[in-house]
């Protein structure tokens, strides 16, 4: 038997397990129903069905890579641990305060998030450091022995530690780590924030070392459980685990930054994405991931994600680097309205999984933009969708007909509606994504997947001016795949405030080299070869008195050569580079470092997919008629998705059925595939 | 032809989507903190006869206000070519108070004039008396800084260097106002290039008709809100604590008229103070923002704010009050405090039609402090200018929020370490004050208090505050919030600061600031568990 390396993608609903042979490139996929309590009994019951099935034992599989949900579940459902903040005096409330701001202008009853750690919990410590990390007032370590014991007492799981410009100098910090240690069970772990994000602005990086301080015994048990289950199961290779910046990294890693898991669900699909872009020769890519409750939209410029560092999660800052995912609430189960002034408006609301669409029969009758596609004919009722066994096109005209009443339009007309305002919200978070950060839309291709995606891509193509929609093969399973090629990545950061012409390079250099020499070792610790890491450095820029900063990347040999001569060479690109995001330079103003950054990657092998071209070009399998905007109801061919292989083409209008989603070839619009059985569209002609 | 609900739907989203990315370049190419860090800034979409159309996120009190400004800039610009950019903040003529300087583009469609971007930021200096520019012992509006009539900055694409060098040599900080001013023109360009994009794909035609069903559409959900609340006239007044020149308390009061048959409002200032020596008077276009503000939350927080929204509102403010100042008078306080004063009293007013749409008193000051001397540590001047939040009102079933920014304000703080980076300042706290909401069934939210310690240096501080004497009020049995308080701390000692003045500070000086609490609503005695004074160390009550 040949090794496999296989994926796990834990879903809301479902997770997908994916193996791929290393010997025949074959992979074959499993889904199993979630189990919500202990997420590690789905994955291991997956894992053994699809070993079953491809007749493979647990010590065939070398490669073991999971996206969980726990991180993210554990903030949005408020089930972190019991957790402590120590302070600098005068500023515990600080976590509470936050930015001042309220995060609704308009609504008397807005509510902002509760803290993670209550007031009760939040202890103060005399110690003061300046602006430039000098001891202003020495560390009260009677007061913090005190602290220990109340902390103690409180039968607290975690404790955080932030102090005023601890990144700057983070002796205050670790020196409370040695007094807190002494006084605390060794269950408990101490985050310090110079350790977690040595970044200024002391509000996001309280709020990013907190939400890690709550994550670390929760994420801790999961794997923990988790690991011991595979063990048992008979699985004896390394796990490793999706991280929000899209790279994979191993369970201690995890352990020590679980914050950084928060996006490690989505974070597989941008890197299936991202995998199939580079297999099929696309470096700038949409990734449109539509499932029934929301759509997640990113961003693949050159090959790379686009990582942010600033996000949030339930209205809480997280500072980490992670990749940059704008999700709106636009997915097949979406709710469709009519407001006040007579509009038509579709979601937030969700029917969710249950009861889901009117037309999944299960007792949902609020109509949903999954209804107006079945009403349009896009959706075959036949055709049974996971566990459901066929779709109920009446009940569906049944919740249409309550949009299309009080509108008085056609059912037909109120369905295109439905489809036309989803796709209006999906199209202004690209718009946010691509044209609020500089980047032009038609610069891209849109790679559509997830369940509904590949119904929507080619008319939000259209209003964007997109001129190629990738419709990927193995659609449903995407985010598993992606799973099996990510690379290992770690982030490094560090605030320096320093102005560039007058740069202390020296210090610069040996921060720089101190990440990639960390980097080097951790990733050689997870068994990548010397040959497989590469490093990219880069300096977070601004000019002095702005408080945005923009992402200038150095070279690695720049990074060795670090001096004014580099520093005019940055400060060009700088310049460039802020021309093109914001419309105008200054190169006459002084520019000023804000961070250094460091990305080290290690390079993991990646799937070789199948190919395939067909002797001849496959048939519809049937016809159908299907409701357009332009054109009404016509009579459209229908295809096996999973039968198409070069050399397909065709003039749409068409449908592509397959296993997990259906795509929609809209009339006049080419389509074909590659040998790969990944679907194109050409739109804009 | 009419625009179908669903066009009018895909087209406001795409308008407001325009707005927002225009205001997110604003934020991030500008210079001054003001700016990026507590977004003090707002921007908008206008057609060809100046009517709002759409608008971004931002400051409640610039967007109900700046459809004044590009209806000032209209009438007194008779000539406008493209490449054009008018700048202005004169509050007698489109403006509301002078730090906030007004952007309006015109925009062009092959030849035709098709409509304009606007926005408005709120720089930390425009000149005066004082650093900061929000002098509180200001009488006139010539002690306030540099007035800006509506005026061409840039002409067919090119910069009028003469009014620029005008400006700058008019300001404190000159370097920063310039970045600050580059970047209020590009956000407009911003805003120029999408709208045009979105008229190439719908056509001009088209487009007039959709601004037109937009506006409709915003009046028609407005009034439906407005059906739904008691029919009546009901009368509230309250006062601000003095005008920075004497202590007598300046009244406002306000009659709302609600018509549900007809699905509208008039509120009348009548009986209000007239205008004062001191720097709180509105202007009208200040009062009228606070009133839509207002009505806004009262009714459909969700009504798109453009144009239409505002005709079923009618505003009676005479002339010559505290909430129609006429020249000279000082104004940079009624922008900041009069206006979240007016709110306070249309609440009261609107209450008594619908107590539970209502919450009690928010801290109703933005506790507005400007901080300017000469930075030890360069030999360069500096200003600063920060607001700070406190407790906001309880509503039904809802305590009130913590230390946050109320009403006409959202501004962001300046982090602590941004500002001791930046400025010879050093913030010795920062931190909520427990037990200041007004006790009720649901509690008023707490204040906050800043301490910030001078280092090395001399420096004038500007306080322009309120609610240092009266009381956010309590609503249907609840108890007001606890005033707010201002302190010099020096050599350890504690002097009380007025509420609006100027003090002269010495190396070593701490000035603390300590905001108000909100109201509670409903009686304590029903509260669950009963609330009993709070204990400052334990958690919430």
């Amino acid at each position: 038997m040949s090794p496999l390396r296989v994926g796990v993608d834990t879903g809301g609903t479902f997770t997908d397990v994916v193996a791929l042979d290393l010997g025949t490139g074959r992979i074959e996929t499993r889904k199993v129903s979630s189990t919500p309590g202990d997420p590690a009994v789905a994955v291991i019951e997956g894992l053994r069905r699809l070993l079953a099935q491809m007749k493979n034992s647990p010590r065939d599989v070398e490669g073991f890579v999971h996206g969980t949900t726990v991180a993210t579940n554990a903030l949005l459902e408020g089930k972190w641990a019991k957790t402590a903040l120590v302070t600098t005096e005068g500023f515990r409330d600080v976590l509470e305060i936050g930015r001042q701001d309220r995060p609704d202008l308009y609504d008397f009853f807005v509510e902002k998030p509760e803290p993670i750690v209550p007031r009760s919990l939040r202890f103060e410590v005399p110690e003061r450091l300046d602006h430039r990390g000098r001891v202003l007032r020495p560390l009260d370590e009677r007061a913090l022995e005190g602290i220990a014991e109340r902390i103690q007492r409180e039968d607290v799981q975690s404790v955080a530690v932030v102090f005023l410009f601890s990144y700057l100098n983070p002796e205050h910090e670790r020196r409370a780590r040695e007094i807190l240690r002494r006084g605390l069970p060794p269950s408990v772990p101490i985050v310090l924030s110079c350790e977690t994000l040595p970044e200024f602005r002391e509000y996001e990086r309280t709020s990013t070392t907190v939400m890690n301080a709550a994550l670390v015994p929760v994420v801790s048990r999961y794997l923990g459980t988790l690991e011991r289950g595979l063990r048992e199961f008979g699985l004896g290779c390394e796990v490793r685990v999706m991280q929000s910046n899209g790279g994979i990294a191993s369970v201690a890693q995890a352990r020590r930054l679980p914050a950084a898991l928060v996006l490690s669900g989505p974070a597989g699909g941008v890197a299936g994405a991202q995998f199939l872009g580079e297999l099929i020769g696309h470096r700038d890519l949409i990734a449109l991931d539509m499932g029934g409750t929301s759509c997640d939209v990113s961003l693949i410029r050159g090959g790379r994600p686009r990582l942010s560092g600033e996000g949030a999660i339930a209205g809480r800052p997280l500072r980490l680097p992670m990749l940059d995912i704008q999700t709106i609430g636009a997915g097949g189960g979406s709710i469709a309205w009519v407001d006040a002034g007579g509009a038509l408006k579709v979601g937030p609301r969700s029917a969710g999984a249950e009861p889901g669409p009117a037309g999944y029969g299960r007792g949902g009758t609020e109509p949903t933009v999954t209804d107006a596609q079945l009403v349009l004919g896009r959706l075959d009722p036949e055709r049974p969708l996971g566990d459901i066994p066929r779709l109920d096109v009446e009940a569906a005209r049944r919740a249409i007909r309550k949009i299309a009443e009080p509108l008085g339009l056609p059912l037909e007309r109120a369905a295109l509606g439905i489809v036309k305002v989803a796709n209006a919200n999906m199209e202004r978070a690209i718009r946010a994504l691509t044209v609020e950060r500089g980047h032009d839309p038609r610069d891209f291709a849109l790679l559509a997947f997830g369940g509904a995606g590949q119904l929507h891509a080619a008319d939000l193509a259209r209003a964007l001016r997109i001129p190629k929609v990738i419709l990927p093969p193995a659609a449903g399973v995407l985010s598993a795949l992606g799973l099996l090629a990510a690379d290992a990545v770690l982030t490094f950061g560090q605030t320096v405030l320093q102005p560039l012409e007058r740069a202390d390079w020296t210090l610069l250099r040996s921060i720089l080299e101190g990440f990639r020499e960390e980097g080097r070792k951790r990733l050689q610790e997870d068994g990548l070869p010397e040959e497989h890491i590469t490093f990219a450095p880069s300096l977070d820029l601004r000019y002095r008195g702005q408080a945005f900063e923009l992402n200038v990347p150095l070279t690695p040999e720049e990074l060795g050569a670090l001096g004014p001569e580099t520093g005019a060479r940055v400060a060009r690109r700088f310049h460039e580079a802020h021309e093109r995001a914001y419309g105008f330079s200054a190169p006459e103003e002084p520019v000023e470092i804000v961070h250094v950054r460091l990305v080290a990657l290690g390079r993991g092998a990646k799937p070789r997919l199948p190919r395939r071209r067909l002797a001849e070009p496959p048939e519809p399998r049937t016809r159908r008629p299907v409701c357009f905007e332009d054109t009404g109801w016509v009579e459209c061919p229908v295809y096996e998705r999973e039968a198409l292989y070069e050399p397909f083409a065709i003039t749409g209008p068409a449908v592509l059925e397959g296993q997990d989603a259906t795509a929609l070839v809209p009339p006049g619009v080419r389509a074909w595939a590659d040998a790969y059985g990944t679907v194109f569209l050409s739109v804009c002609e | 032809m009419s625009v179908d609900p669903i066009t009018l739907e895909v087209a406001r989203n795409a308008l407001e989507g325009i707005a927002d990315e225009m205001n997110l370049a604003l934020i991030r190419s500008s210079y001054s903190p003001n700016i990026k860090e507590r977004r003090d800034c707002s921007s908008a979409l206008f057609d060809a006869k100046g009517r709002m159309i759409a608008q971004s996120w931002g400051m409640p009190v610039h967007l109900g206000a700046m459809p004044f400004s590009v209806k000032a800039a209209l009438q007194e610009l008779k000539e406008w070519e493209p490449g054009d950019v008018v700048v202005l903040n004169d509050p007698f003529r489109g403006g509301a108070h002078l730090p906030d300087l007004t952007f309006v583009t015109p925009i062009f469609h092959r030849d035709t004039l098709v409509g304009y971007a606007a926005n408005r930021a709120h720089h930390a200096d425009i000149g005066g008396m004082r650093p900061g520019s929000i002098p509180a012992d200001a009488s006139e509006i010539h002690q306030e800084g540099l007035r800006i009539p509506p005026v061409k900055l840039r002409r067919r694409g090119r910069w009028d260097r003469d009014l620029l060098e005008l400006i700058l040599a008019n300001v404190r900080t000159p370097k920063e106002r310039v970045g600050d001013l580059r970047a209020q023109f590009a956000a407009n360009e911003t805003g120029r290039r999408r709208l045009l994009e979105f008229i190439e794909r719908c056509g001009p035609e088209r487009f007039r008709m959709l601004v037109e069903a937009l506006l409709d559409y915003s009046e028609k959900r407005l009034r439906a809100a407005l059906k739904t609340l008691n029919p009546g006239t009901y009368r509230f007044e309250d006062a601000l604590d003095d005008d920075g020149r004497s202590a007598r308390d300046v009244r406002i009061r306000a009659a709302v008229t609600v018509d549900a048959e007809r699905g509208s409002v008039v509120v009348d200032f009548t009986g209000s103070s007239p205008q004062v020596e001191g720097p709180v008077n509105a202007v009208y276009a200040v009062t009228a923002s606070a009133t839509y503000y207002t009505v806004r939350c009262f009714t459909d927080p969700g009504v798109p704010p453009n144009d239409g929204a505002y005709r079923p509102i009618a505003i009676v403010a005479p002339e010559g009050t505290v909430v129609n100042a006429t020249p000279p008078a000082a104004v940079v306080g009624g922008n900041l405090e009069t206006s979240q004063r007016i709110v306070d009293v249309l609440i009261g007013a609107l209450a008594q039609a619908a107590p539970e749409r209502a919450l009690a008193a928010c801290q109703g000051t933005m506790n507005n402090v400007a901080l300017g001397g000469i930075d030890p540590r360069t030999g360069e001047p500096y200003t600063v200018y920060e607001t700070i939040g406190g407790g906001f009102g309880a509503r039904r079933g809802k305590d009130g929020l913590d230390g946050v920014h109320c009403h006409m304000s959202n501004t962001l703080n300046t982090p602590v370490e941004a500002l001791e980076t930046a400025y010879p300042l050093r913030v010795e706290r920062y931190e909520l004050r427990p037990g200041t909401g007004g006790r009720g069934r649901w509690r008023g939210g707490w204040g906050i208090r800043r301490d910030v310690r001078v280092v090395d240096h001399r420096a004038t501080l500007s306080l322009l505050t309120d609610r240092r004497r009266s009381r956010p009020y309590g609503l249907r049995g609840g108890e007001p919030g606890a005033p707010g308080q201002n302190v010099l701390i020096r050599n350890g000692h504690e002097y009380e600061l007025p509420a609006k003045g100027v003090v002269e500070l010495q190396p070593g000086d701490v000035v603390s600031i300590r905001t108000p609490g909100g109201g509670g609503y409903g009686p304590p005695e029903e509260r669950d568990p009963p609330q009993r004074e709070p204990n400052p160390q334990a958690g919430k009550l």
